[in-house]
C-alpha cells in the first residue's frame, strides 16, 4: 500500500533529519535492481517463443517459393512420415510424432540440396563446384555419411566453430566489464581455436574457461580472459563474482535467470517465465555466486619501478591476472550497494558459502571455482544445454526456446510441471535423449554433430507443397531456411568470384583470407563495414542477426567489395568460365560456383538466353559480369535452405 | 510495500536507512505536507489511471533530432551550470532569464536560449557507459533479455509515424555517426536504424560502381532470373519475402537526386556547421527534415565527452567537444527557424549520465556520476527554461519543478518524446503472436509511473 509507504518513508526521512547528510548515495547506481525488466515486461519474454516460432514460419514460407520453383519437375514435397527411412533416435522422434499429429513431411533433400546445406552448415562455405558435380555423380549408397565425416575434420570445419565458440564465450576486445586488450582477444582466440582444432571435447573447453587461471595475454592461460573480464565496475567484489556466475550459468547451463535471482527472489517476478525460477531464491543464487568468491582478479606485476611508458608499451599492458585464494566467502550485509540491490544480511547470517543449486553439493577442496567447473559439467543441464544449442545451430530452430532461458521445472518429461505450464522442449524426450548421447559421446563437438547430420530429420528438404500452418512449426517437418551469417556472405562472394581478400588482424603478423577466420567481430579491415551490415553483433550486448536490411541490399548491390570481385579480370572463376563455348554449361558452372547448385529449368532458360544475345566475345564478357552480379543479388544467394 | 528494488523495507531492521533514496529535506517537508493533507491516507492509484489522467498529447512536433553524447557531459559545466573556484574563465557564464548558461563556452546556442529548455532535475539509474547509453535510446532497463527484443524509441517513431508520411523513399528512422546500438527489437525491420555516417557525398553505396547503365541491365537480369522466387501462385502467401522489400527500397535510393541532394553539401554549408564530424551530421539532419522524404527521427551520436582527466584543459576536452556542439547545433537551430521548421522539429539533447561534482578529481577531471542534464529545443517547447532545481553543487535534486514531483528518468523523457509527436506514450502494442501486449513506456507496480514532462511545452 502506498499509505504505509509513506509512512515508513516519513519514518525515515524524520530520522534522517537527526544525521548528517551524506553528500550524495550510491543507492541509485544500481542497473538490475531497479526498473527490472522481467518484471516490467514479462510478457515480452513469453512472446521469445512465439516470435522466433513465427519468424521460421514466415522464413519457410518465402524459400517454399523458391522450393516449389526450383523442382517443379520433380513432383511430390510432402510425404507420408512414415515414409521417411530411420537413421537413428532423432528420426524415430520426428517422425513419430509427425505421424502422430497427422501432419506430412517435406521429403528427403536432394542430393544438391544436402550438400550445399552440409558445406555451409559445417564449414560456413559454399562448396565447390568440382566437388559438388562429384557428388551428385557419386553412386555410393553411403556417400552422405562419407561427406559428414570428411566436413567434420576439416580445417574449415575449425574456422566455423571456433567463431561459434568466440560467440559463445563472448570473446571480443570491447568487453563491456572490464576491456580486454587486443592482446588477450588474441590469446583468448588462440585457446579456441587449438581446443577446437585439437579435437578437445566441449565439457573441457567449458571447464577450461570457468577455472584457468594465469594471465590472460598469455597463450597458455588465454582461456583466462573468460573470467578476467567478469571483474565489475561500480560496485564491491560481490558485483564481480555475481557477473562471473551470470556469464558462466548463460552460457554453459542455458540460464540467464540468474542475472534476475542475484537481485531478488523468482517469485513475483519469474512466476509467469521458469518454474525453477520462480520458486528460486536470492539466496540460492547467491550460494552459487559464492563458488566464485575466491577468484582474485589482478594487474601485471611488473617490477617496482617500471616506467609507465614501458608498461604500456608492453605485451602484458593492461592484462589481467586471474588467480584463487583458500579463503573468504560470498559477504553480505556490506553497506555498499554497488550495481545490485543491497544484500541485507540474512537474519545472522552475514556470509554465504557456496551451494550447488541443482545437487545441493558443497566444495569438496579450497579453490571453489574448481569445485563449480566439476558441477557443472556433470550436470545433466549442461548437456541439454550444449545438445539444445548445437541442435539450433543445425536445424535453425531451437528445441527448448529460448536459449538461454531454459527451465529445469520443465525439461524433464518424467516430472511434467503442474498446470497450466507446458514442456519447454518440443519434443522434451529427444531433448533428454541427445543430452544423454552427448554424455556418451564424451562431449565430442563433431560426434554430436555427426548424430545430428546423419539424421533424415536434418537431411529434410526445405521444400514443402503440403498445407504449412503456423502449428507444424514445432513439428520440424521440414529443414527450416536461414539467413547466412555475415561471415558466411562475405566468404560465399570471395569463394564465388575466387579472388580472396587479404584481411590484416590487429596483433597478427599474418592477414587472412576468410572473414570466418577472424579472431572477432569486430576485425575485418577493409571488409568490416560489409560484415558489419550483415549484423555479426559484439559478442555482448548486440547478438548475432539475421535480420535484413535495406543497407544490406545496397551492399550487395555497390559496395566496394562485391564490384572489386566480379570482373573477369579480379575473378579466377569468371576468367576460366569465360573459356568455356556451350552456354547450357556456362550457365551450369556459373550457378554452380555462385549459389552452389544447378540452375532449374526456367533458370536455365533465362541464362542461356542471355548468353545467347552475347554474340561477341565482349559482350559475352560483360554478360559474364552481369550474371556475377545478378546471382549475388539473388534472392537465394544469402540463404541456406 | 516493496520499494523499488524489490525489498520490504517495513520487514527490515537495522537497515542503513540513510543509503535509501535520497529525500532531500525539502521533499521531505513536502511529502510531510501532503501527509498533512491526508493524501498519504488515498489508496494507492492504480497506474493506469494515473497515465489516464496525464495522458494528454502534445502532438506539437512532426520530427525528432536526437543528439546522443555519448561518454556522458559534464552537467554542471553544460546545462546545469555550477559556477565556483574549478570555474575557468573561458566558460563566461551568463544569465538568459532565469537560466544561468556558459555563454563563453557555447554561444551561438546562448543567442537560441528563446527556444531551449533545459531539464536539471534528471538522474540516471547506471554510470556504465555502454549499459546507460542503451537505457537511454531504448528507454527502459537493458540489463537482461529485454534488450533484444525492446525497440530503440526512435523505432517506435518509426513504426508509429512512418506509415502516415506521404513521402516513404527514406527510412523514418536514420542514425547518423554510429554503426550499430539498439534496433527495431520485436518489431519488423523496416524500423531499423538507418546508418549513415555522412560527408558531405552522396549515401554511400547508392552509386553502381560500372555506372547507372550497367546497373540496369544486372537489375534486369537478376529479375528475370528471380521471376519465381519473386512470383509463384503455388505458394503459400505469395508475398514478396522481406528481402525483396528491401532490395526494391535499396534500389529507390539509388540515382536518386532527390536524395542525393540531402547527402551532399558544400565546403561552405561545411564551414557554418563547423567543418566537422557532428557539423556534417547536423547538416545532414537539417537536409532530412527539410526533404520531408519520410524520414521521422534523426539521431545524431556525438562523443567522447567521457573527461576523466583535464576536462578544463583550453581548447581540449569540454572546451573542444562544446565548441563543436554549438557550432553544429547552433547552425542547425538558426537554419531550421529560417525554414520554417524549427517550431515542429523537437531537438533532445543528452547524455547517458553525468559527471561528479565541485572542485575535479585527482587528474583535474570528472568522473561518473547519476545526476544529469538533458537539453530540449524547438518542436513546442517553452524556451528560456529550466526544469528542476539541484543543490549549489549538482549533486542531486532539491526541485523536482514537474509534476511527477520526483526525479526525472530517462522513461520520463521517452514519454515526452512521443507525447510531443503526438504519439500516445501509454500505447499497449497487441501485436505479439500472444497478443499480451507491450508497453511504449514501461510501467510498473513498485516503481514510478513515467509521465511526459508537461512543463516542457507550451
Amino acid at each position: 500500500m502506498r499509505a504505509s509507504s509513506r509512512l515508513i518513508a516519513l519514518i525515515f526521512g524524520a530520522t534522517s533529519l537527526l544525521l548528517p547528510q551524506l553528500g550524495f548515495s550510491q543507492d541509485d547506481v544500481t542497473s538490475s535492481g531497479t526498473n527490472c525488466s522481467f518484471q516490467r515486461d514479462p510478457d515480452s519474454f513469453l512472446t521469445q517463443q512465439a516470435r522466433s516460432r513465427r519468424d521460421v514460419f514466415e522464413r519457410a514460407k518465402s524459400m517454399n517459393v523458391n522450393a516449389a520453383a526450383a523442382a517443379a519437375d520433380t513432383g511430390r514435397f510432402a510425404v507420408a512420415a512414415t515414409t521417411i527411412p530411420r537413421r537413428n533416435f532423432i528420426d524415430d522422434a520426428i517422425f513419430d510424432k509427425l505421424s502422430r499429429t497427422g501432419v506430412q513431411s517435406a521429403p528427403l533433400a536432394t542430393d544438391e540440396e544436402f550438400f550445399r546445406r552440409i558445406n555451409l552448415d559445417l564449414t560456413g562455405r559454399l562448396p565447390n563446384a568440382a566437388d559438388m558435380r562429384a557428388f551428385v555423380a557419386d553412386k555410393n549408397a553411403d556417400k552422405r555419411n562419407k561427406v559428414i565425416g570428411d566436413l567434420l575434420y576439416s580445417d574449415a570445419f575449425t574456422d566455423k566453430w571456433t567463431m561459434w565458440f568466440g560467440d559463445l564465450l563472448q570473446n571480443t576486445t570491447n568487453s563491456v566489464l572490464t576491456g580486454r586488450q587486443i592482446n588477450g582477444r588474441n590469446a583468448m582466440f588462440g585457446y579456441i581455436q587449438g581446443s577446437v582444432a585439437g579435437w578437445k571435447s566441449i565439457s573441457e573447453i567449458a571447464y577450461e574457461a570457468v577455472v584457468m587461471r594465469g594471465n590472460n595475454h598469455d597463450l597458455g592461460t588465454g582461456a583466462a580472459g573468460f573470467a578476467a573480464v567478469t571483474q565489475t565496475p561500480g560496485g564491491p567484489a560481490q558485483d564481480s563474482y555475481d557477473s562471473m556466475l551470470v556469464r558462466t550459468a548463460t552460457s554453459f547451463l542455458g540460464q540467464s535467470n540468474y542475472d534476475c535471482l542475484l537481485c531478488h527472489n523468482g517469485r513475483g517476478h519469474l512466476d509467469q517465465l521458469s518454474v525453477w525460477g520462480s520458486s528460486t531464491t536470492r539466496q540460492q543464487a547467491w550460494q552459487m555466486a559464492a563458488f566464485f568468491s575466491r577468484v582474485r582478479y589482478g594487474n601485471y606485476p611488473f617490477p617496482a619501478g617500471t616506467p609507465i611508458a614501458e608498461q604500456q608499451a608492453s605485451y602484458y599492458s593492461n592484462s589481467r591476472q586471474v588467480d584463487d585464494v583458500i579463503a573468504g566467502q560470498y559477504d553480505i550485509g556490506v553497506s555498499y550497494f554497488g550495481n545490485r540491490p543491497n544484500r541485507l544480511p540474512l537474519g545472522t547470517t552475514r556470509s554465504i558459502t557456496p551451494a550447488y543449486q541443482f545437487t545441493g553439493a558443497t566444495p569438496k577442496g579450497n579453490y571453489w571455482r574448481f569445485d563449480f567447473a566439476d558441477n557443472m559439467t556433470n550436470d545433466r543441464m549442461f548437456a541439454i544445454n550444449f545438445a539444445n544449442r548445437l541442435w539450433k545451430a543445425m536445424f535453425n530452430m531451437a528445441l527448448a526456446d529460448p536459449l538461454d532461458q531454459l527451465d529445469p521445472g520443465r525439461l524433464d518429461p518424467a516430472n511434467p510441471p503442474p498446470s497450466p505450464w507446458a514442456m519447454q522442449a518440443t519434443h522434451p524426450e529427444l531433448l533428454i535423449q541427445l543430452a544423454n548421447e552427448l554424455k556418451k559421446r564424451d562431449f565430442s563437438l563433431r560426434e554430436f554433430l555427426r548424430l545430428i547430420a546423419e539424421s533424415s530429420a536434418y537431411q529434410l528438404s526445405s521444400r514443402y507443397s503440403g498445407d504449412w500452418q503456423l502449428s507444424s512449426v514445432p513439428l520440424f517437418a521440414r529443414h527450416y531456411t536461414r539467413r547466412l551469417d555475415a561471415e558466411e556472405i562475405h566468404d560465399a562472394i570471395s569463394k564465388s568470384t575466387g579472388n580472396f581478400p587479404r584481411i590484416g588482424v590487429n596483433g597478427w603478423a599474418n592477414p587472412v583470407n576468410w572473414a570466418m577466420q577472424l579472431p572477432d567481430t569486430v576485425e575485418g579491415g577493409g571488409s568490416a563495414p560489409f560484415l558489419n551490415f550483415f549484423l555479426r553483433g559484439n559478442r555482448e550486448t548486440q547478438p548475432r542477426s539475421q535480420q535484413g536490411s535495406i543497407q544490406q541490399q545496397l551492399a550487395l548491390m555497390n559496395d566496394g567489395f562485391v564490384n572489386a570481385r566480379m570482373h573477369i579480370g579480379q575473378s579466377t572463376t569468371l576468367t576460366a568460365i569465360a573459356k568455356l563455348t556451350d552456354n547450357a554449361q556456362i550457365a551450369d558452372e556459373m550457378f554452380l560456383n555462385f549459389l552452389g547448385r544447378f540452375p532449374n529449368a526456367f533458370e536455365k532458360g533465362r541464362a542461356v538466353a542471355a548468353l545467347t544475345k552475347a554474340n561477341t566475345a565482349a559482350l559475352k564478357n560483360t554478360t559474364l559480369e552481369d550474371m556475377a552480379w545478378a546471382l549475388i543479388n539473388k534472392l537465394d544467394f544469402i540463404y541456406s535452405y | 510495500m516493496k520499494n523499488r528494488f524489490g525489498v520490504d523495507w517495513s520487514k527490515v531492521r537495522g537497515t542503513r536507512f540513510w543509503n535509501r533514496p535520497a529525500m532531500h529535506r525539502r521533499m521531505f517537508f513536502k511529502s510531510m505536507a501532503t501527509a498533512v493533507g491526508g493524501y498519504m491516507l488515498m489508496p494507492q492509484q492504480p497506474g493506469e489511471t494515473i497515465a489516464k489522467a496525464a495522458g494528454r498529447v502534445q502532438g506539437t512536433a512532426k520530427n525528432v533530432i536526437f543528439i546522443l553524447m555519448q561518454g556522458a557531459p559534464s552537467h554542471t559545466d553544460t546545462f546545469d551550470l555550477k559556477e565556483g573556484p574549478w570555474t575557468p574563465s573561458f566558460m563566461a557564464p551568463a544569465s538568459y532569464g532565469g537560466v544561468r548558461w556558459p555563454q563563453g563556452l557555447m554561444p551561438k546556442l546562448a543567442d537560441q536560449m528563446d527556444n531551449i529548455a533545459l531539464v536539471r532535475s534528471l538522474r540516471a539509474y547506471a554510470t556504465a557507459h555502454g549499459l546507460a547509453q542503451t537505457w537511454v535510446q531504448i528507454g527502459r532497463n537493458p540489463i537482461s533479455g529485454l534488450s533484444k527484443i525492446a525497440p530503440h524509441i526512435g523505432s517506435v517513431v518509426s513504426i508509429e509515424l512512418g506509415p502516415k508520411s506521404a513521402d516513404r523513399t527514406l527510412p523514418p528512422f536514420i542514425s547518423l555517426n554510429a554503426s550499430n546500438g539498439p534496433g527495431a527489437g520485436y518489431l519488423p525491420p523496416e524500423n531499423d536504424p538507418f546508418y549513415v555516417n555522412p560527408n558531405g557525398g552522396a549515401l554511400s553505396n547508392t552509386v553502381h560502381g560500372d555506372g547507372s547503365a550497367a546497373l540496369d541491365r544486372r537489375y534486369g537480369l537478376m529479375l528475370d532470373l528471380d521471376t519465381e522466387l519473386l512470383f509463384d501462385p503455388t505458394a503459400v502467401g505469395s508475398s514478396l519475402s522481406e528481402n525483396a522489400r528491401f532490395r526494391e527500397n535499396a534500389r529507390k535510393l539509388m540515382y536518386n537526386p532527390a536524395v542525393t541532394s540531402i547527402f551532399s553539401f558544400d565546403q561552405n554549408v561545411r564551414n557554418s556547421y563547423g567543418n566537422t564530424t557532428f557539423g556534417n551530421a547536423c547538416a545532414t539532419a537539417r537536409n532530412l527534415i527539410k526533404a520531408n522524404m519520410g524520414t521521422r527521427f534523426v539521431q545524431i551520436s556525438f562523443g567522447s565527452w567521457d573527461h576523466h582527466a583535464n576536462i578544463y584543459q583550453p581548447n581540449a576536452n569540454l572546451q573542444s567537444m562544446a565548441r563543436q556542439f554549438d557550432n553544429g547545433l547552433g547552425q542547425l537551430m538558426a537554419d531550421l527557424k529560417a525554414d520554417g521548421l524549427l517550431d515542429s522539429t523537437l531537438i533532445v539533447a543528452m547524455g547517458e549520465f553525468g559527471r561528479t561534482v565541485s572542485t575535479l578529481n585527482q587528474t583535474n577531471g570528472r568522473d561518473h556520476h547519476v545526476q544529469q542534464s538533458a537539453f530540449f529545443a524547438g518542436g513546442g517547447i517553452r524556451g528560456r527554461q529550466a526544469i528542476g532545481v539541484t543543490d549549489s553543487i549538482g549533486s542531486s535534486v532539491l526541485e523536482p519543478g514537474w509534476r511527477g514531483d520526483r526525479d526525472i528518468r530517462n522513461e520520463d523523457i521517452e514519454a515526452t518524446i512521443y507525447s510531443a509527436l503526438g504519439i500516445d506514450w501509454t500505447t499497449i502494442r497487441r501485436d505479439d503472436p500472444f497478443g499480451r501486449g507491450f508497453e511504449y513506456v514501461p510501467s510498473s507496480t513498485v516503481d514510478y509511473v513515467f509521465q511526459p514532462i508537461n512543463e516542457l511545452f507550451g
